[in-house]
């Protein structure tokens, strides 16, 4: 039985509970807080510590709120800055305390030392308390007129913080145009960043709803304002910089000698020590000339050399945060980089991210000059440690061969990986090969005298198993024992997991047939046979169809399965031009590290719950299959696989589950079905003979329940659930077959959610618990997959669910099966309340 | 928005808060626990570090035994929230006088959360530069629990603030020995092929300056880099003096650096501030000296003994010497009983990274040492052909030369009061990543 989902929360041992350490703080700190002794700040101090460790920790000190207040009367700076930081974390879920901290904290902003002032002020703005917002307004006034720089730093991000606890009195109140005033006046060159930076935020989020603002957000990328601080530039820190330069990247030129003059003006800026103001300024000068492609291809040969050197220097996160931008503009650019491709050559102990992306580029700038070197290196990474990244170099000298011309070594090259005799390699040569000799059919003698001479036993990964199963079709009439390898993967139809493979061997078998009608007569007849008896829709209708095909017509069943083949010239590219595109305009940021543009990810609070949802899943997909991570086809093979484990269970464990990119972990699936057997042992044995009894009737008739007893239209509007439903796997799969789908929808998981999703059960658990009873799960993260069913409470109408949890776009995919078609939107309403409230 | 982070943490290897920093409300308070049971307690630890995980990004460095993780909900520029976790750590550093790990945070988590309220506020980066954050920092660094404890100074006086032309250098500085201590120190890697052809080498170097100066100086630095010859032979129109120039691929300074000056006259003039800083990187790629030349035969004799000889030529001037240099060569998993001879140093067989180590602590300059090594292995079946031949990595320290061949030509020191300065100047190089691929 597995353990319930763990606590999340669970303080290590070595963290106290808490409690009594903090009622001994509060009398402690109690004592103090009359006492003028002499000496007495030091004993505060060590006791203000002993608090903030506590809340570091997670243990809540807020009980302590008032004794806080009361000792920091001092003027000991130290435990001003202290109590400072205790108010901050507190206030917001104590307002009633907070209101007690107003009247010291407005005393310090009227303090003679600069420095109270600003630390009071800033501690002031983040208590974060919505009907506190009254008394921020006249310190923040002052602070923003103070002589002080400090202070006015302070003040000017504290005008942003009011504006995000309570906007209109932040508009009301006239800020903005004081900050923009600032923002060009200041001597402070931290001022003026920080007022750019609350402006830009005030203005984006006031623009939806008012035209003014809208009108100054675009006043902000006006000549005058950029010039401005262009002229300052040198003036601020590293981080403004890149502030300021992120902000001139979107601002439009009115002709070249402009552009020229603020190239000229930043290209210092290149050799920056700062990586983060030189990859800003990098995408100013990108920018800037787009429309320029002469300048614009001048611009790359000048970055060039500044991006190699951050890509060397610095932490590897440093370097892949700098690679995946050099990544992007190899990718727009290869030629230009076609020089440079040692620099792209792997370490031995680089991390695999770092290697990935260098091995796309290696493969991008690869033309006839290097071809050699870079393919050569490549192979020297097949045989690396790290597995996956030895599939991504084979991979790569794959897509090497596919885009050039004269593939004549390469195709040595790959042919040697096949007799390395290591099972992965195999794999992802298989896979090339079978690429290869779609685009050059010349090269299928070669190859096929190597293919032959391998064990399709050794091959076990679908996507490899079915590439030689392609080839044994295609190319049958070379190879000699093609029919009689045919046969004996037929013979084993019922081990093979795979539908993608199971599809593959019959159309194989099909095309064999009629190159070498007499030796494959036999296998056809078995083959179609077994495809017709599988439980998988698609296998089962391509044997039907090519069934039906060989009856109507011979001939023409041959001129649909074999017709002659035009070699493919270009494969579909992954993403699409556009997309490229809009990634390249947010560079410098997250977009081009996830290589999505940004609407695909950010907060779900700036986007509609589904708006997005179908060129997302669209995306992904396209992103998966270029990884290589979770082909889609692959979670549809697996389909079977869950089911098959649940019902089976022992005898076929180790054929069903073999390598292949979705691994449903194994133990998983079958504590999960362990665990279903002992629901139906509890229910059962706690009596309730009508339930038990309707299990078998739904076993002897499914029309029982769909055909007579039409359900009049009045449903009620809750769906009332049966809590001890049973339903055995069996059952299960044979429904799953025969309904068709009434519902397909798209949930959104709470981070909340997404954050106690670690492991199948924890949810499987939660969803019981709303009477709505898992059959089968597994995957890890961040692809989990489930099976439900449910019934209701007063008859035996079943409702079946396949939901499929990706946890890093926090969506739940659900398709929902009724033998009552009529009540699935009511069922799909209880499901999805039921997702929602999942947490810990 | 460069960055607007949301919140930072600092984690242990086990997933506990050390000091948790929530800059902004537009994440939800248990982003630690999505961190830790999606990134830490999973194979995905290490694969990338950037993860999205609902609607938020994580970006997570290690740092010793500590993560350090920023967590931000808009599309945040990567690169400036990583490089501000570096200048934050060493900020920190610099506080706590050495090391930053685990303890060294938990004894001083007041000073780190000071510290994060200056240089963040709100997510924005603020002010990282030590010296303006003297002025408002008032947690002493807990140092060590040996050292004496420091005199109290008083509290700097937060008026005095530093002009914006010079926003890293206080005035009023007075030292009674004016000194300039510069640091050229280079990292030469290397990947050579198994048949012996240099696959990629190249050069990352710094110079790295102590400066106990007094007043406002005025520092110029001559190297004997081509361009910068070039220029100054043009402006004297005098011809180029015999020698070798070095031709730097790519260049970048401090912030100090007037790089203005050096765009139009090629040469290297600053104000430096108080202090340690690295006054430049550069990166080269022609024209490298390599230390060391690596020539290894690995014989397998039957599938139970390995042969493994290692010849290591020191091509620097026979007077000087490298320091610390340590071979490593790998050796398969089943590795059973190992016998050396060396000429030089001594080797070991170290287990737990599969590899033969060789250790030589002084290697004088023109000399050739060899390791011979038999390797005795268990044997299995299975996993006879599972050896990859991991290549050999090298690491070594060579004082008083620079793989580059750059050297300091001059550092002037102009002040007002014309005072007189010492300058010390030290080479040298270190491998970075030294491999040597062996044939199969």
């Amino acid at each position: 039985m597995a353990p319930p989902a763990q606590a999340h929360r669970s303080p290590s041992p070595s963290q106290p509970s808490g409690k009594g350490e903090v009622s001994d703080l509060k009398s402690q700190l109690r004592q103090l807080a009359g006492s003028r002794a002499p000496g007495i700040d030091d004993s505060k101090r060590e006791l203000f510590k002993k608090v903030i460790s506590y809340m570091t920790i997670g243990i809540d000190v807020s009980a302590v709120f008032g004794e806080m207040v009361m000792c920091s009367a001092t003027s000991d700076i130290v435990l001003k800055k202290m109590c400072y930081l205790y108010v901050g974390n507190y206030a917001k879920v104590n307002p009633d305390l907070a209101l007690l901290t107003i009247n010291f904290l407005q005393r310090d902003c009227k303090d003679e030392d600069p420095m109270i002032r600003g630390l009071a002020l800033r501690s002031l703005c983040s208590l974060r308390v919505a009907n506190l917002v009254e008394y921020l307004v006249g310190p923040l006034g002052l602070g923003l007129k103070d002589n002080n720089s400090y202070v006015r730093t302070v003040a000017v991000i504290g005008v942003l913080k009011l504006y995000h606890i309570s906007a209109p009195t932040c508009i009301d109140a006239d800020f903005p145009p004081t900050l923009k005033h600032l923002m060009l006046n200041d001597p402070d060159p931290q001022v003026v960043a920080n007022c750019l930076s609350a402006l830009q935020e005030i203005w984006s989020l006031e623009a939806s709803t008012s035209e003014e603002a809208s009108r100054e957000r675009e006043a902000l990328i006006s000549k005058p304002v950029i010039y401005y601080l262009l002229n300052r530039i040198k003036e601020f820190s590293e981080w403004a910089q890149c502030l300021v330069l992120e902000l001139v990247a979107k601002y439009v030129p009115l002709d070249s000698n402009e552009i020229f003059d603020i190239m000229n003006l930043l290209e210092d800026r290149l050799q920056h020590a700062n990586g983060a103001v030189v990859l800003s300024t990098i995408k100013v000068f990108l920018h800037l000339t787009l429309s320029m492609t002469d300048v614009h291809q001048q611009v790359y040969e000048r970055i060039k050399a500044p991006l190699l050197t951050l890509v060397s220097s610095g932490s590897p996160e440093q370097s892949y945060a700098v690679l995946s931008h050099l990544h992007i503009l190899v990718m727009r650019a290869p030629f230009i980089f076609a020089s440079d491709y040692k620099h792209f050559y792997c370490q031995y102990n680089e991390p695999s991210y770092v290697k990935k992306l260098k091995l796309e580029m290696l493969t991008a700038v690869a033309n006839e000059s290097n071809t050699y070197e870079i393919v050569t290196e490549l192979c020297e990474y097949a045989a690396n440690v790290d597995i996956p990244i030895a599939r991504e170099s084979i991979r790569a000298v794959g897509k090497i061969a596919l885009q050039q011309y004269d593939v004549n070594a390469i195709v040595d090259r790959l042919l040697q990986f096949l007799e390395m005799e290591k099972d992965y390699v195999t794999a992802e040569a298989l896979v090339l090969v079978k690429d290869l000799l779609r685009k050059y059919p010349q090269w299928s003698h070669d190859c096929i005298a190597v293919v032959g001479s391998i064990s399709s036993q050794n091959v076990q990964e679908p996507k490899a198993k079915a590439a030689l199963i392609w080839m044994l079709g295609e190319y049958s009439q070379d190879m000699q024992d093609a029919p009689y390898i045919l046969e004996s993967l037929t013979e084993n139809w019922e081990e093979e997991p795979s539908a993608e493979v199971r599809l593959h061997l019959l159309t194989a078998v099909m095309k064999c047939f009629f190159k070498r009608p007499p030796e494959t007569q036999k296998v056809l007849g078995a083959a179609l046979a077994a495809g017709l008896a599988d439980f998988h829709q698609d296998v089962h209708d391509r044997a039907l169809f090519y069934y039906r095909l060989l009856q109507y017509n011979v001939s023409v069943a041959e001129r649909v399965v074999n017709p002659p083949k035009q070699a493919v010239s270009v494969f579909a590219d992954t993403q699409s031009s556009e997309i490229k595109d809009r990634i390249f305009d947010e560079f410098n940021s997250l977009s081009v590290v996830y290589q999505k543009p940004s609407y695909m990810f950010t907060d779900k609070d700036y986007r509609g719950p589904f708006e997005f949802s179908d060129e997302l899943g669209n995306l992904s997909i396209a992103a998966e299959s270029a990884d290589n991570v979770v082909p889609a086809q692959g979670v549809e093979a697996n389909d079977k696989d869950l089911l098959l484990s649940t019902s089976e269970k022992e005898e076929i464990r180790g054929a069903t589950f073999n390598v292949s990119g979705y691994s449903a972990p194994l133990y998983d699936s079958s504590a999960a079905s362990v665990q279903s057997e002992l629901a139906i042992i509890s229910s059962t044995s706690a009596g309730s003979a009508p339930s038990s009894s309707l299990a078998i009737d739904d076993l002897l008739g499914l029309g029982l329940s769909a055909a007579p007893a039409p359900e009049p239209a009045s449903v009620p509007p809750s769906l009332k659930l049966n809590s001890k439903a049973i339903l055995d796997p069996g059952t299960f799969q044979q429904k799953w077959r025969q309904l068709p789908i009434s519902l397909s929808q798209e949930f959104s998981l709470s981070p909340e959610g997404v954050a106690a999703l670690t492991t199948p059960q924890a949810l499987l658990w939660h969803m019981q618990g709303h009477s709505i009873h898992c059959i089968a799960s597994g995957g890890h993260s961040p692809n989990f997959k489930f099976f439900f069913f449910a019934q209701k409470a007063e008859e035996s109408s079943n409702f079946l669910v396949e939901c499929i949890i990706n946890t890093s776009s926090a969506k739940a995919q659900v398709k929902i099966k009724a033998d009552d078609q009529s009540t699935s939107q009511a069922f799909s309403d209880v499901f999805q309340s039921a997702l929602s409230k999942f947490s810990v | 928005m460069p960055v607007a982070a949301s919140a930072i943490y600092f984690l242990n290897l086990r997933g506990d808060v050390l000091i948790n920093r929530l800059y902004r409300d537009d994440v939800g308070g248990n982003m630690v626990d999505a961190f830790r049971t999606h990134i830490m307690q999973t194979k995905e630890l290490g694969t990338c570090p950037v993860r999205q995980i609902g609607g938020c990004s994580f970006f997570y460095m290690r740092i010793s035994n500590v993560y350090i993780v920023i967590v931000v909900s808009s599309n945040a520029n990567v690169a400036c929230a990583f490089k501000f976790v570096v200048e934050a750590v060493a900020l920190f550093k610099s506080y706590f006088g050495g090391a930053f790990d685990e303890d060294a945070i938990r004894n001083n988590f007041v000073l780190i959360y000071e510290l994060l309220d200056e240089i963040m506020d709100f997510g924005y980066p603020q002010n990282l530069s030590p010296e303006i954050l003297k002025l408002y920092i008032t947690q002493e660094g807990v140092r060590s629990p040996f050292s004496s404890k420091p005199t109290d100074r008083p509290v700097p006086n937060a008026t005095l603030q530093v002009t914006g032309a010079v926003g890293w250098r206080r005035e009023g500085l007075v030292y009674k020995k004016n000194e300039v201590f510069l640091d050229i120190v280079e990292s030469v890697n290397l990947l050579m092929s198994s048949k012996g052809s240099v696959l990629r080498c190249d050069v990352t170097g710094k110079i790295l300056m102590k400066c106990f100066l007094s007043g406002m100086p005025d520092l110029k630095l001559g190297l004997n880099d081509k361009i910068g010859l070039e220029k100054e032979s043009q402006l004297k129109s005098r011809p180029t003096k015999s020698g070798k120039t070095i031709e730097l691929d790519d260049v970048t300074f401090h912030q100090c650096v007037n790089l203005t000056r050096f765009n139009s006259e090629k040469t290297v003039s600053f104000v430096p501030p108080d202090g340690e800083f690295e006054l430049m990187k550069y990166r080269i790629t022609e024209g490298v000296n390599l230390p060391f030349r690596v020539l290894p035969t690995i014989k397998e004799l039957g599938r139970t003994r390995m042969e493994v000889n290692v010849k290591i030529k020191s091509v620097f001037g026979a007077k000087m010497f490298a320091l610390g240099v340590v071979i490593k060569i790998p050796v398969p998993k089943q590795t059973a009983k190992t016998s050396f001879q060396v000429t030089s140093g001594r080797a070991k067989y170290n287990a737990s990274i599969d590899c033969l180590v060789w250790k030589i602590r002084k290697f004088p300059g023109q000399t050739e040492p060899t390791m011979s090594a038999e390797v005795e292995l268990i044997s299995t079946m299975a996993e006879k052909k599972s050896w990859t031949r991991p290549p050999i990595q090298m690491e070594f320290q060579v004082p008083m030369f620079t793989a580059s061949g750059l050297r300091v030509r001059f550092l002037k020191v102009w002040e007002k009061s014309g005072y007189n300065t010492v300058e010390w100047v030290r080479y040298i190089t270190k491998a970075g990543s030294y491999e040597i691929r062996l044939a199969s």
